[in-house]
C-alpha cells in the first residue's frame, strides 16, 4: 500500500516510527531518488543535473519549516541555477519545476498552493515593473527567500489575532499537532492567560501526545482524551482550535482525520470552531464530499496483526465544510469562511 | 466633546457619529501640517483624538467607526494625490530635462512601479500582495516634487480634499435614513404584517416610506421593556395612519406565527455579521428563526464596525440603572447595603444590549443596499483600512 509523502514528512517531524512505516519510507526514498534524478531541469547546463525535487527534500527536512516555504525555496533555487535570458524562458522553466514538484506529491495541498502562489506572483509582477531582466531575477530570488520569514511572521500575526478570543478560565479543545496552533497557545501562555487544553490523542499519528508534551513544558494544564471521548467532554469545552493542511475555496478546511467529526459535535453543541491557517494554504479546490479529494493514505499500526481480508480505512485526512467553522485566523486577518473564495478570486482571476 | 459625551450622554449612534465627524473635521482643519509626510501628521493627530474619544465611551461603537473612516479617508486622499503627482512628474520629466537634479534617486523605479507600490499600501493584506515588499510609503514622490510653491499647494490640497471627503461622510451620516427608507417599497408588500421591537428612527422612517407609496400593512410593536420605547413608536405609527398592535416582549413567541417579516434597527453591526441591538432582540431573532420568518436589520453605514466580537455580551454591553426596573421605595429593604451582612440578597441587572449571532439574520439593509450577513466583511473592507483596527499612537514599539 502506498503512503502519502506529505504524511511521511509529518511523521518524520514527529519522530513517530513504526516498523511498517520504516519499510515504507525506505521504499519511498529509493523511489524518490530515482525519479528525482530524472527530473533534470534543462537550463542548458551540460553535465551538472539540478533536481528541484532534491532541493525540495532538503528544505522540508527541517521540522519548523512549512511545506509551502520549502517549495518556494526550491523554486528560488531553480531561478538561481537557470540560464534563461528572458522572463518568458524563466517562467517556462519555473512552470516545469513547479509541475514536477506537484506531481511528485499529489496529496499535499499546501505544496500545490505554495507553488501556484509563487507562479502567480512571478507571472503577474515581473512584466509590469521591471524592464531589466537581471534585476527582476534577483528580486524574485530575494522575495522567494524572504518567504520563509513571511511564513514565520504569519504565525506570529495569527497568534496575536487569536489572543483576544482566549479568555481567562477557558477550556480549549485541540486536535492534531499544528505548529500554528502551538504558536497561538504559546503566546497565550506567555501573556499569562489562565486556560486549559484538552488534547485528542490523534491516532494513528499520536500527535496529541506530542502536543501534550509541548504544552506541559509551558506549564499549561493539559488533559489527554482518546478520539472517541470528544463528544463526552464537549460540554466543558469553550472553543475548538485546529490548524489546517489546506483551506479550500468554499471556506472549508482539509485537516487531519477526525477534524470533521469534532466540528460536527462542536456545532451541534453550539461551540465555536476556530481554524488557524496561514494564507498561503488557500487552495483552488472545491470538494463536494469526503471522497472528492485525492486520497492521502497513512498506514495504521493496530498493534495486532489484521487478517488479510479485513479492509482498513487508511485515509489520513478529511474535509470539514464551512458551515461548521466559525472563524478563520489567518495572517490576512480574522476571516469568516466566506472570505476565502473572495481572496482566491482576487488572486487567480 | 469627551466631557460632553460623559455627562449628558449624546443619545443615538447617528448623533454621536455626526458629532465625532464634525469634531475630527475641525481637528484636521486646525492641524498644521509639515511639508513632508503630511498624511502621517494628520493621521497621528486624528489617532490621538480618536483614542481619547473611544476610551471615553467604548460601548458606543459608532465613535470608533467614524474615527477609522476618517483615517481611511486621509490615506485614500493621500494616495490619489500621490498618483496624480506621479502622473505630473512623468510628464514634466519627459519634457523638462533641466530638472534632472531632482530626479536622482528615482530613475530606477518607473512610474508604474511606484503606483503599484502605493496602491498596495492601501489594500488590505491579501494573497496578491503576500510576496510583495511593503514599500516606503509616500517617500518617493515627496523628494521628487520640484519647487517650494508646488509643495505648499500640495499640502493645502491634501487638507482640502480630506475635509471635502469628511463633509461627504457627514452628509452620508445625516441622510442615511432617507437612503435606507428608499428601499422600503422593495421589501414591504401589500397586506403584510411586520413585527418590530422598541423604537428605532430608521425603522419608523422605513415604515413611513412604505406607507407613502400606498402599501397597506399592519405593524406589531413589542414594547421593549424596561424603557418601553415601543409605546412611543406605536403612537407615531398610529399618527401616520398605520394599523398597529402593541404587545409585550414575552408575547413575541406567541404572536410570531402571524407575522410575515421582522424589521428592526441595530446599535452596531460587527465584522462577522453579528448585531448589537437593544435588549430583547435575540429573543425576537430566535422566535423568527423558529417560525421561518425573515429577520431584517436596518443599519446605517456608520454602524458597521470592523471588529470581531469575541465576548460581546460582556465587553460590548452597558449596564443601566436598576431604577428602570424597580421602584426604590418599595424594595428599599431588599436592596439595603447597610442591613444584615452588608451585601443585599437582591441584585438587579439591567443590560442595555443584546448580541444577535449572524446565522439568525436574514438580510441587512444599509444605505449601500441590501446584503447577506456573510457579505458584511466586504463593506467593511471598503470603508476601513487594515492599519486602523487598533487606534493607537505609533509611540508604542512595533508588535
Amino acid at each position: 500500500m502506498s503512503m502519502s509523502a506529505y504524511y511521511q514528512t509529518r511523521a518524520a517531524h514527529h519522530g513517530v516510527v513504526t516498523s511498517d512505516w520504516l519499510a515504507q519510507s525506505q521504499e519511498a526514498a529509493t523511489r524518490a531518488v530515482v525519479t528525482g534524478g530524472q527530473e533534470i531541469v534543462d537550463g542548458g547546463k551540460s553535465g551538472r543535473a539540478f533536481s528541484v525535487i532534491d532541493e525540495f527534500n532538503n528544505w522540508r527536512k527541517q521540522p519548523d519549516l512549512a511545506e509551502a516555504v520549502a517549495a518556494i525555496r526550491a523554486l528560488a533555487a531553480v531561478i538561481r541555477n537557470s540560464e534563461a535570458k528572458t522572463m518568458m524562458e524563466l517562467e517556462i522553466e519555473l512552470k516545469k519545476a513547479s509541475d514536477s514538484l506537484k506531481s511528485w506529491d499529489t496529496t499535499s495541498i499546501s505544496l500545490t498552493a505554495g507553488c501556484d502562489l509563487f507562479m502567480r506572483y512571478v507571472t503577474r509582477t515581473s512584466a509590469l515593473e521591471y524592464e531589466d531582466f537581471n534585476s527582476a531575477r534577483s528580486r524574485l530570488i530575494e522575495r522567494a527567500e524572504k518567504f520563509g520569514e513571511i511564513s514565520y511572521k504569519a504565525r506570529k500575526i495569527i497568534a496575536m489575532l487569536s489572543q483576544d478570543f482566549i479568555f481567562d478560565g477557558c477550556t480549549i479543545l485541540v486536535h492534531g499537532f499544528s505548529r500554528v496552533v502551538m504558536e497561538v497557545l504559546k503566546m497565550a501562555a506567555q501573556n499569562k492567560k489562565l486556560f486549559r487544553v484538552l488534547c485528542t490523542e490523534g491516532r494513528p499519528d499520536r500527535s496529541g501526545l506530542r502536543l501534550a508534551n509541548e504544552l506541559a513544558k509551558l506549564d499549561v494544564p493539559v488533559k489527554l482524551l482518546i478520539d472517541s471521548a470528544v463528544a463526552y467532554t464537549m460540554d466543558e469545552v469553550d472553543m475548538v482550535f485546529v490548524g489546517a493542511d489546506g483551506v479550500v475555496e468554499s471556506g472549508g478546511i482539509i485537516n487531519m482525520m477526525g477534524t470533521y467529526q469534532i466540528a460536527l459535535v462542536a456545532h451541534s453543541m453550539n461551540k465555536p470552531v476556530y481554524v488557524a491557517a496561514e494564507s498561503y494554504k488557500f487552495a483552488r479546490l472545491y470538494p463536494l464530499d469526503q471522497k472528492d479529494m485525492g486520497p492521502a493514505l497513512r498506514p495504521i499500526d493496530f498493534g495486532v496483526p489484521i487478517p488479510s481480508k479485513v479492509e482498513v480505512e487508511t485515509s489520513a485526512r478529511d474535509y470539514t465544510p464551512p458551515q461548521y467553522l466559525t472563524l478563520l485566523f489567518t495572517d490576512l486577518g480574522v476571516l469568516t469562511p466566506s472570505v476565502v473564495s473572495d481572496e482566491l478570486i482576487q488572486l487567480y482571476l | 466633546m469627551v466631557a460632553h459625551g460623559r455627562q449628558c450622554k449624546i443619545e443615538g449612534s447617528q448623533a454621536t457619529a455626526r458629532q465625532t465627524a464634525e469634531l475630527l473635521r475641525s481637528v484636521i482643519s486646525q492641524q498644521r501640517v509639515p511639508y513632508t509626510n503630511q498624511a502621517g501628521a494628520l493621521i497621528d493627530a486624528v489617532k490621538a483624538v480618536g483614542e481619547q474619544l473611544i476610551a471615553a465611551n467604548p460601548v458606543e461603537l459608532a465613535v470608533g467607526n467614524i474615527v477609522r473612516r476618517v483615517l481611511h479617508i486621509i490615506r485614500e486622499e493621500d494616495l490619489s494625490l500621490t498618483t496624480a503627482a506621479i502622473g505630473e512628474l512623468n510628464l514634466s520629466a519627459v519634457s523638462d530635462d533641466e530638472n534632472d537634479d531632482d530626479r536622482d534617486g528615482n530613475t530606477t523605479l518607473s512610474a508604474a512601479a511606484v503606483a503599484a507600490a502605493a496602491r498596495s499600501t492601501l489594500r488590505p493584506p491579501s494573497l496578491q500582495t503576500l510576496l510583495e515588499d511593503t514599500p516606503v510609503s509616500a517617500a518617493v514622490p515627496q523628494t521628487s516634487s520640484s519647487g517650494a510653491a508646488d509643495k505648499s499647494s500640495r499640502s493645502r490640497k491634501l487638507k482640502h480634499d480630506v475635509i471635502e471627503a469628511v463633509n461627504e461622510l457627514i452628509q452620508d451620516i445625516v441622510t442615511c435614513h432617507e437612503q435606507i427608507a428608499e428601499q422600503a417599497v422593495e421589501h414591504i408588500h401589500q397586506n403584510e404584517v411586520i413585527l418590530t421591537l422598541g423604537s428605532s428612527r430608521t425603522v419608523s422612517e422605513f415604515l413611513f416610506a412604505a406607507k407613502e407609496k400606498k402599501r397597506s400593512f399592519r405593524v406589531f410593536v413589542a414594547e421593549g421593556a424596561p424603557r418601553y420605547q415601543g409605546h412611543l413608536l406605536a403612537k407615531e405609527l398610529v399618527a401616520r395612519g398605520l394599523q398597529t398592535t402593541l404587545i409585550t416582549d414575552s408575547a413575541v413567541f406567541a404572536m410570531i406565527s402571524r407575522v410575515n417579516m421582522v424589521i428592526v434597527g441595530a446599535h452596531a453591526v460587527m465584522a462577522n455579521g453579528g448585531v448589537i441591538a437593544p435588549v430583547g432582540m435575540n429573543l425576537v431573532a430566535l422566535a423568527a428563526q423558529k417560525h421561518a420568518v425573515p429577520f431584517v436589520v436596518l443599519a446605517g453605514s456608520h454602524k458597521l464596525c470592523p471588529l470581531y466580537p469575541h465576548n460581546p455580551e460582556v465587553l460590548l454591553n452597558e449596564l443601566r440603572s436598576p431604577s428602570e426596573l424597580l421602584d426604590f421605595g418599595e424594595f428599599s429593604d431588599c436592596m439595603d447595603f447597610g442591613s444584615g451582612s452588608g451585601s443585599p440578597l437582591l441584585h438587579v441587572v439591567n443590560p442595555a444590549f443584546d448580541y444577535v449571532p449572524p446565522k439568525l439574520v436574514s438580510l441587512f439593509i444599509t444605505d449601500a443596499g441590501g446584503h447577506n450577513p456573510s457579505y458584511m466583511y466586504r463593506l467593511i473592507a471598503d470603508y476601513y483600512s487594515a492599519d486602523d483596527l487598533v487606534v493607537q499612537r505609533r509611540a508604542i514599539a512595533g508588535n
